[in-house]
């Protein structure tokens, strides 16, 4: 579980040590006709462009009878267009030297292409075509429904703790959508037929539901022109996109559960609800679980495999979603180990985080590990590329990329302790022990 | 005026060829862009360290890594020491403790990693004196603390506990064995025996023999001046000393003479592992690698087009992805096909990836192909610079390979000049699988019968997750599997004693987490059985089988077993169920021998009428049943008896052993009585 940060960048400098220049990430955007957002970034250190496309449309926009439709496309999406061979698509952008991928979140699906600079209009004659003329039709949608169930046997099924997310999201959530995986049910893929994915393409792959970024070698008057001839005959999508209200009520019971998997050692998850993304709480729930267990220092590390060797791995991920998320913090229990004594460890060091402020030092440490995790995800073009086009989907504000540092480095200790004390709650959690299937009585 | 006529020409331009798009014609590029390498800076220390200065002022941000040069080496009975001491390197020096290390690395959003070859870091430009300081003291006063020795041994131990259920890490063992064999560093498989005897004596020579300026390059990569690199490395590593570094030469694995067929077992797997693979002489940077490089990428690189993945994922949907690897090694090189595919599928999907490994031999590719592929690896090279310790690499690799110092240079020409023939060449030069290993791991009975047909002999392997071959030795063409069982029958006492008798109640303990627990079964003749479970001398559980009917008890409630559950206690509860084999229809077929704790042992396989199976083993010399597999939903459960004593006549195990998975307990019987005729009302429901 790679710990995902929609995190923008200022090489912000900080008064010790040698100084560098305070750099903004430059670009320019603007509209299209029927709504397309256009983002333009540009870097000439190396002859590459990325061409992406973010569609504001995930799993949460998914019927509860039809989960895993989202993901579903970001497969369908490579059977090709009108004007684009079945199979050709990726064959295409690898013949003229470039790489894709996509993928699929809760809130939002995301297609990229890395091209050498010259083939700018190629990826975005790709991208165009996939937005306008996408096959969604019978063939395509019986090869992807293969693929996805067998990517899902891999990546869930047979993978060890590959359960654990959607057992802890269909617990965390009752009434939102971000109660089951992007991946979804295997069965609702098989049943759906085919007009259900032409009716979703119609709804979501949209220009006013999307946001173009071009970035690298390119120039604006050009990357303009260009997206321009490219997306400006796409109509625009008149009625209402759906998107499900946040229904979700704050939680005041603690959920706890055992689940049985195909495992060899145990798990200790909790799951706490958390605000949205974005949100100041949101900076400061991200800084107290880099408290807990980002490093070999941090609180949970230190105590619960290095010195007490309770656990082999420890993890703390709040999720960044749209709406209110969870954070987990996880556990690996050491060979023998009975879940119930890792967890009242990881209880001390939760209560010591509401009951006593973090030291100047550590809370030093957070705001340096903050800094260089930004630096660190905008060293690419396709990271900028990425986070430009999250920021402009989520907050319609892609100069977050910009500002970002300034709001983690303005969450005080006091913050830390108050957020510790309003979320890490234990009637606000869902706790579950997942163990082998052996052990089931 | 003429601003505006111009700006209502543009406009009417740009609308003009919004109108005329023609979308079903590809954009053509632009003038190709030049690519350029970034200059590198090399320079050596009086010590003879070799410096590597790469600078990229992108993002204030330095990268630091000292690698070294030298030979794999053998471990032996102490597999794993060599990774050992690379990690605890870095967990205490003679001024600071692991946990101070954590914290300064932490303090400043560094990291700083150590392995058996090296140690990196990576750093804001503004803290790199401070990790270049942490990285000194680590490299020059490792304090090889006891403890942590224990820790990683303990870590490890876990890791392959959690590894051994994974079929991709059996799969792994298992090409590595069959490839090198156990006498070859790439060969040898970390077991938890070899983990509990290493000795700190043991990684402190490693560091001390290895870990030289002479055998290292110290790469810089990032927001500094090589001026300022240069400062750095004479400060923090010019006192570094000298010594001398042993070589290791080893043997070229031999080649198969036609196709090895060997599968593992994964319990309870949905899906298999396939793989096809063999050694090579490749050399990183030989003249053949890049046109090999072009054929490997058609074949099955990286890329999700390629012909493997087209025909076993997008064509078949056997798959979510197969790829193929040519591996360039100093030592050996080696070339590996692999994927997770559907268990049911599994031969057909072999045969798919063969195909295609004989297509790439016997057609030549398409020319249109191949300058796809190549324009492919042209623009992935352009990309690859994105990244400055790209740059760093390209440059040791020219030093360590002594490549020509244009080698990454002229990658680009070189590339072009890839044809169809030379393409086809190489294939015919490296892919070789009539002498593969044809590797599958997944449920190995359903293996051996599909897999046989990829053997020439009719020869299929059974390995375990440490690659070793699962014996199934040949067995005396006399003996039956009935003949053991009525061996083990005599070597308890003998049929007449069994049969006489009626009951048997059995006191046994067992710890679970530290708590103790004790387990009551009571059995009576022909198919009565209750066993208790109590914790602090209450019952916390209940398995109760009155001989027809059975059922479970417990604080969560009561469940009655139907169907196979019923059907495994009522066979569980026959009292020597050995005497009354043929009565019950089950089956005792003779697969062969293996040793049980290093003792030779007959297994014997007991199928039920409904085709339940369970493994039972029984020792050649002494008779007697030592351990037992049984399959339980989609785990295995193992049991092991010793310490076998008389009681009344009949010999009975006094130590028991259970695992299923990670989890192992000990049993000790604690009391044995026999026909003290028990009350049938015992075993109501």
């Amino acid at each position: 579980m790679k710990k995902i940060l929609t995190l923008g960048i200022a090489f912000f400098v900080v008064a010790f040590g040698k100084t560098s220049l305070a750099t903004d990430i430059g670009f320019k955007e603007f509209d299209l006709p029927n709504g397309l957002h256009v983002i333009v970034h540009e870097d000439h250190s190396v002859p590459i462009v990325a061409v992406s496309v973010m569609y504001h449309v995930g799993s949460k926009n998914e019927q509860a009878d039809r989960t895993g439709f989202a993901h579903f496309f970001e497969h369908l999406m490579f059977e090709g267009t009108k004007y684009i061979e079945r199979f050709q698509y990726d064959k295409l952008v690898e013949s003229a030297g470039g790489t894709l991928n996509a993928n699929t979140s809760w809130d939002r699906t995301y297609y990229y292409e890395i091209l050498p600079s010259n083939q700018l209009e190629l990826g975005l004659w790709l991208e165009s075509e996939r937005m306008l003329h996408a096959r969604v039709d019978s063939i395509g949608i019986a090869t992807q429904k293969g693929v996805v169930i067998e990517e899902k046997k891999q990546s869930v099924d047979n993978r060890p703790y590959g359960s654990i997310m959607e057992e802890t999201l269909k617990r965390a959530y009752i009434n939102h959508p971000y109660r089951w995986t992007t991946i979804g049910n295997a069965d609702h893929i098989r049943a759906a037929k085919d007009e259900e994915f032409k009716k979703f393409y119609e709804s979501f792959y949209v220009p006013n539901n999307a946001v173009l970024v071009l970035a690298g070698d390119i120039s604006f008057v050009d990357a303009k022109k260009m997206a321009e001839k490219y997306f400006t005959d796409i109509p625009v999508k008149k009625e209402e996109i759906y998107r499900p209200a946040m229904t979700e009520e704050i939680k005041h019971t603690e959920v706890r559960d055992t689940i049985y998997d195909n495992i060899q050692l145990p798990a200790v998850l909790q799951a706490y609800h958390i605000p949205a993304m974005g949100s100041k709480d949101f900076y400061a729930v991200e800084m107290l679980s880099q408290l807990l267990a980002t490093g070999k220092s941090s609180r949970l590390y230190k105590s619960l495999v290095d010195e007490q060797q309770l656990a082999i791995q420890v993890a703390a991920i709040p999720f960044p979603f749209e709406d209110p998320g969870l954070a987990i913090i996880f556990a690996l229990p050491n060979m023998g180990l009975d879940c119930a004594k890792i967890e009242a460890a990881m209880q001390k060091e939760i209560e010591k985080a509401q009951t006593e402020l973090v030291p100047e030092m550590e809370f030093q440490k957070l705001k340096n590990q903050v800094e260089n995790q930004i630096v660190t995800e905008n060293s690419t073009i396709a990271s900028r590329a990425n986070i430009l086009a999250e920021n402009y989907t989520y907050f319609k504000d892609a100069n977050r990329i910009n500002t970002d540092l300034s709001k983690y480095l303005a969450v005080t200790p006091e913050d830390l302790k108050r957020v510790a004390n309003d979320y890490f709650r234990k009637d606000n959690r869902v706790v579950l022990y997942d163990l082998p299937k052996s052990s089931k009585k | 005026m003429k601003k505006l006529i111009y700006s209502i020409f543009i406009l009417l331009l740009t609308l003009s060829v919004n109108a005329q798009l023609d979308r079903s014609i590809r954009p053509n590029p632009g003038p190709a862009p030049k690519i350029q390498l970034a200059d590198y800076k090399l320079f050596t220390l009086e010590n003879g360290l070799k410096v590597i200065v790469v600078e990229n002022h992108k993002i204030p941000k330095i990268t630091y890594q000292l690698s070294l040069d030298i030979d794999p080496i053998v471990e032996g009975d102490q597999a794993g020491y060599v990774s050992i001491t690379g990690d605890l390197l870095r967990t205490g020096t003679k001024t600071k403790t692991k946990a101070e290390i954590d914290e300064a690395i932490d303090f400043i959003g560094a990291s700083l990693n150590t392995t058996s070859t090296g140690i990196s870091g990576s750093v804001l430009t503004k803290f790199s004196g401070t990790l270049l300081g942490i990285m000194s003291d680590v490299l020059f006063n490792p304090s090889f603390p006891a403890e942590e020795l224990e820790k990683l041994k303990k870590q490890n131990i876990s890791g392959i506990q959690m590894a051994k259920n994974d079929a991709k890490s059996i799969a792994s063992n298992i090409n590595s064995t069959v490839m090198f064999g156990n006498k070859h560093p790439y060969g040898e498989i970390n077991s938890e025996k070899a983990f509990e005897n290493i000795t700190m004596d043991k990684c402190k020579e490693y560091y001390k023999t290895y870990f030289r300026p002479n055998v290292a390059y110290l790469i810089i990569v990032g927001d500094i001046t090589v001026k300022e690199a240069q400062a750095q490395a004479n400060q923090y590593f010019g006192k570094w000393e000298k010594g001398v570094v042993p070589a290791h030469p080893y043997n070229f694995p031999e080649m198969n003479k036609s196709p090895r067929v060997v599968i593992g077992n994964r319990d309870g797997a949905v899906q298999s592992v396939i793989m096809v693979s063999y050694p090579l002489d490749f050399k990183t940077g030989n003249p053949d690698a890049i046109k090999a490089s072009v054929m490997n990428s058609i074949l099955g690189g990286g890329s999700l087009s390629s012909r493997i993945n087209a025909n076993l994922r997008e064509k078949k949907a056997y798959t979510y992805g197969a790829y193929s690897s040519l591996n360039p090694d100093k030592l050996v090189g080696s070339f590996n096909a692999s994927g997770e595919v559907k268990g049911e599928a599994t031969d057909s999907a072999m045969v798919a990836l063969l195909f295609e490994i004989n297509r790439m031999i016997s057609e030549p590719v398409d020319s249109k192909l191949l300058e796809q592929v190549k324009s492919r690896m042209n623009g992935s090279f352009a990309r690859s610079l994105e990244n400055p310790s790209t740059i760093a690499q390209f440059a040791l690799n020219i030093e360590k390979y002594k490549l020509p110092k244009d080698y990454y240079a002229t990658y680009l020409e070189k590339l072009s000049k890839v044809s169809v023939a030379d393409v086809q060449e190489m294939a015919k030069k490296y892919l070789k699988p009539e002498n593969a290993n044809i590797i599958a791991v997944g449920n190995a009975d359903k293996l051996q019968k599909t897999m046989v047909k990829f053997s020439n002999d009719g020869k299929v392997e059974l390995r375990d997750y440490y690659g070793n071959p699962v014996k199934a030795a040949e067995t005396p063409s006399n003996l039956t599997g009935m003949d053991v069982i009525s061996k083990y029958l005599e070597a308890i006492g003998g049929k007449e004693k069994l049969q006489k008798i009626n009951d048997i109640t059995t006191k046994m303990g067992m710890e679970m987490q530290g708590m103790k627990i004790e387990i009551i079964n009571k059995q009576k003749a022909p198919n009565k059985l209750k066993v208790e479970t109590l914790m602090g001398g209450n019952v916390v559980s209940t398995q109760v089988c009155n001989g027809v009917k059975a059922m479970v008890k417990s604080p969560q409630g009561n469940m009655e077993l139907t169907g196979e559950q019923l059907e495994e206690m009522l066979s569980q509860a026959t009292l020597n169920v050995e005497l009354y084999l043929d009565k019950l229809g089950i089956k005792a077929e003779l697969k062969g021998s293996e040793d049980v704790d290093g003792q030779p042992a007959w297994k014997v396989q007991m199928t039920s009428p409904s085709g339940k199976n369970t493994v039972d083993f029984y020792d050649q010399k002494s008779g007697l049943k030592v351990k037992s597999v049984a399959q339980q939903g989609q785990m295995s459960v193992t049991s092991t008896y010793s310490d076998y004593r008389p009681v009344e006549g009949v010999l009975f195990p006094f130590k028991l052993k259970q695992s299923a998975g990670p989890q192992s307990f000990d049993i000790i019987v604690s009391g044995v009585e026999v026909n003290k005729g028990i009350e049938d009302s015992v075993f109501e429901l």
